[in-house]
């Protein structure tokens, strides 16, 4: 069998998802072994435009990316998005909640109307280009990433879950972070991640998105059962959270 | 507890060979195949396997051939998921993987005997039924008049083409068909099955439907048969799940108090009236 | 053998003894709750435990278990897990759930996979000391238990009384054979604290007997309830996850990097969540929350007993802890229906 032709893409993003695909450590062999890497600025040197799968990591937050992307679309027969920064967006998209003039001033100063550091409203990857597969998280669940490779490696669509994160957490038998007066954000969020930060001692942080059909209804009379209220639910999905539709 | 000291695994597929593959229509692939072990599937019409390619997963699929047609088993293959597109790619030689038959079937040496049989097929709905077309076809003098009207949705989703020009020209059956839409290929009948239920002479004493075909056509079909007298215990359908196991245990196949790969898929209809989820 | 009477440093001794010798899982705290989990020493044991998270299902049901292992050209071969193992602390209302969940592996087709680790398990259950906060064990007739666990253990004061009942129990129980045999006294205490334990564990309290159930639900399956409380469910599949009488599965298949071999699995699925009853093709057979969230009610309350004649609720109270939103309580969701139909 022919090796898929793999291409890794950089936007903006810390690339802490690429770095976790070397953290398969010894397994990246077997990677290697079913994909051939083309383009992989974090461990390669070589550029392509041939490939058959190409991996985007990190958020469009630029014109010039924005074209960037789209030339990629076009030369691949298959689109990943790799991390939060590329499926949702993620935290780049914190700077959605202000105008893009403030934004500039706050973070370049003096500089802020230096051309090159044009910017514009985050776009997650899909908002951009069609995206066949998404591996979500911040970062990917490494994990899920090779279930997905592999999946796609014998001809399978890879099962991506449209549960919430509770799933997970249950299996694990964690203490639901509501009975420590707690709000997580596993009842929405896309499971996947087996409950990481929930088995460490954290609420969920949403990283992985909504599920498809979340129901928020419910989050805002849970939220006044617990004695919180929406703004405190909607200040925890700041972090992830913004601009997604719901 | 029970105690059964089974060693017998209800989750371990059995090999089997692909003989033959044939493209239907767009979406649907005809395969005959054969136990590597050599024996009968041993199903009746109306029943089910679970086929499985290793690493892809498992999926239930209609048997479509009869048992009285020895030697191998027949499935037609509707690429809609990962397991149905897997099998698309098999060729004849090829290896896939079997648990069955599982479910209930149509009682054609029962309920069926000896009656007129009014088979009443939508799209791919034809696909189980056929099984229990060829086994009356087989054994023709066990049965009263056999009505056979088969509707699609266009005439490119005709599935069996040869067998159906065999069943129109039997001398012993009556056979017709309509398609939903028409294009100029088609000079038949055009409009919903059910306009071709007015055409036929029912017995309404004598007769058996045997129903199967996508949900809404279940709803239309039923009250056409039952004002053409037909009470609801003369009429027999086959039920679409997601029968994951086949052995009663997932739960993803449930519709209210009933398992279809136990009780089903084929159902009485008089004994899903009450059944709110069943149509 | 007959019943046992053990002080505690005989106890603890005797439990250290046992996990010398086998695996041995017993109930210990995790942070403000408790857990079923690999036992170390007696001294992490803690029968005073009011509910654990998660049942002893993920024992006989794991999370997680693989069926089969396969390699893409030659097919599949059975995986069975049958190293034997012990349970120590399984509650009544739970004993009463793995026997129900025993009738249904077993009726119409046997699950191999269930029953090898089934029959290797000794179960020592061990009558409750402390309710939890939402168990309602004693209006569903599982506060007590007499049958289907190999050794039950019942505190009195400062001894514990060890009823010794089969053969697994003996072979377990064979260091304290020669134990002082309990004494009418304890016998009767033990009779006290069965009856106390029926009134205690009734922090909700169902309005009817369990058996009328069904025919309450016969009645009810067009009640406001069902959509009411779905408009705030979440469809996390908590209350199926947590449940000791849940036992639906998905099936799973992964390959190993060389894409030739891997293995089937099944996994813990929830008839809550969203796609549950979709098939292949995308058509969703119970797409609407309230669809789900009554079938699960209906299921505990009519359709299983309907099969097996026992309600598939043990009132342990898990499902109304693990809820956020707090709509998963049986016995409110019951007692609507039987009181509105009054």
């Amino acid at each position: 069998m022919s090796k898929l032709k793999v291409a890794f893409f950089d936007f903006a993003c810390c690339e802490g998802c690429q770095l976790q695909v070397y953290n398969l450590e010894e397994e990246i062999l077997d990677l290697l072994e079913i994909v051939e890497p083309v383009e992989w600025r974090e461990a390669m040197s070589d550029q392509s435009d041939d490939y058959d799968v190409a991996i985007i990591e990190g958020s469009i937050t630029r014109v010039e990316d924005e074209e960037h992307l789209k030339a990629i679309r076009k030369n691949a027969k298959t689109l990943i998005a790799l991390g939060a920064c590329a499926t949702i967006g993620g935290i780049n998209k914190i700077k959605n909640n202000f105008e893009m003039q403030d934004v500039r001033k706050y973070v370049y100063g003096k500089d802020a109307n230096m051309p090159h550091l044009d910017t514009y409203p985050t776009k997650a990857v899909n908002e951009v280009v069609k995206t066949d597969y998404m591996v979500h998280g911040c970062p990917i669940n490494i994990k899920e990433f090779s279930y997905i490779v592999r999946s796609l490696a014998i001809g399978k669509e890879p099962k991506i879950p449209n549960y919430p994160v509770c799933v997970e957490c249950k299996m694990k038998e964690n203490v639901c972070r509501f009975e420590y007066g707690e709000i997580c954000l596993g009842p929405i969020i896309r499971a996947g991640c087996d409950a990481k930060c929930p088995s460490n001692g954290m609420w969920c942080f949403g990283c992985r998105g909504l599920v498809d059909d979340p129901n928020v209804n419910a989050a805002k009379d849970v939220m006044a059962e617990y004695g919180k209220t929406l703004d405190d639910l909607l200040g925890k999905m700041l972090l992830f959270g913004n601009k997604q539709e719901y | 507890m029970c105690k059964c000291d089974s060693e017998k695994d209800i989750y371990l597929p059995l090999p089997a060979t692909v003989g033959k593959v044939k493209s239907m229509t767009k979406l649907e692939s005809f395969f005959s195949c054969q136990l590597d072990s050599g024996e009968e599937l041993g199903h009746m019409p109306g029943q089910f396997v679970e086929v499985s390619i290793p690493g892809i997963g498992e999926a239930p699929i209609s048997v479509s051939s009869s048992p009285t047609r020895k030697g191998s088993f027949e499935m037609v293959i509707r690429n809609v998921g990962n397991v149905s597109e897997a099998l698309h790619k098999l060729a004849a030689g090829d290896k896939l993987f079997i648990r069955g038959p599982f479910g209930t079937s149509f009682p054609v040496d029962e309920a069926m005997k000896g009656k007129d049989i009014i088979f009443v097929c939508g799209g791919i709905g034809i696909v189980p039924v056929r099984s229990a077309i060829q086994y009356v076809l087989d054994n023709r003098d066990d049965y009263g008049r056999v009505i056979i009207l088969f509707g699609a949705k266009t005439p490119s989703d005709r599935l069996f083409i040869e067998e159906l020009d065999k069943w129109r020209e039997e001398k012993n059956v009556t056979f017709l068909e309509t398609v939903d839409h028409r294009d100029e290929s088609w000079s038949g009948p055009e409009g919903v099955i059910t306009t071709l239920l007015p055409l036929v002479k029912i017995d309404k004493e004598n007769t058996i439907a045997v129903a199967c075909g996508p949900p809404i056509m279940y709803k239309f079909v039923i009250i056409v048969l039952l004002e053409a007298g037909l009470r609801e215990d003369q009429i027999y359908l086959s039920l679409e799940r997601r029968m994951k196991c086949g052995v009663g245990k997932c739960g993803h196949c449930q519709i209210n108090n009933i398992y279809v790969c136990q009780d089903g898929p084929v159902f009485n209809f008089s004994d899903i009236t009450d059944i709110k989820e069943a149509l | 053998m007959k019943i046992k009477k053990l002080d505690k440093a005989a106890f603890g001794k005797w439990v250290n003894s046992c996990i010398e010798n086998q695996r041995v899982y017993g109930v210990q705290a995790k942070e403000d709750r408790f857990v079923f989990a690999p036992l170390v020493s007696a001294k992490d044991l803690r029968l005073d435990h009011d509910v654990t998270i998660l049942p002893p299902k993920k024992y006989f049901l794991p999370p997680q278990e693989t069926l089969l292992k396969f390699d893409r050209k030659e097919g599949f071969e059975s995986v069975f897990d049958d190293e034997p193992f012990v349970l120590f602390g399984v509650h009544p209302y739970d004993m009463v759930a793995i026997s129900q969940t025993d009738k249904l592996f077993a009726e119409n087709h046997y699950d191999t996979h269930y029953f090898k680790r089934r029959q290797k398990a000794t179960i020592v259950a061990s009558d409750v000391q402390n309710a939890s906060k939402d168990v309602f064990a004693g209006c569903m007739g599982t506060a007590t238990v007499n049958d289907g666990f190999d050794i039950l253990i019942t505190k009195i004061d400062s001894y514990y009384l060890v009823d010794i009942r089969t053969k697994k129990g003996r072979a377990l129980a064979k260091t304290i054979k020669d134990a002082e045999d309990a004494d009418d006294m304890s016998l009767k205490l033990r009779k006290l604290v069965w009856a106390d334990n029926t009134e205690l564990l009734q922090k909700h309290k169902l309005h009817v007997r369990p058996e009328v159930l069904p025919r309450v639900l016969d009645r009810s399956y067009e009640h406001p309830v069902w959509e009411e409380n779905a408009q705030r469910c979440y469809s996390c599949g908590s209350c199926n996850l947590v449940c000791p009488t849940c036992y639906c599965f998905d099936v799973r298949d992964d390959v190993e990097w060389n894409l030739q071999k891997g293995r089937r699995y099944r996994v813990w699925d929830g008839c809550l969540l969203a796609e549950f009853a979709a098939v292949a093709g995308g058509h969703n057979f119970r797409r609407n929350r309230a669809d789900r969230y009554r079938h699960r009610y209906y299921r505990k309350g009519k359709y299983v007993p309907e099969k097996i004649g026992e309600v598939a609720c043990v009132g342990c109270g898990r499902c109304i802890t693990a809820c956020t939103a707090k709509i998963a309580n049986p016995v409110e969701v019951y007692n609507k229906l039987v009181d509105e139909g009054k």
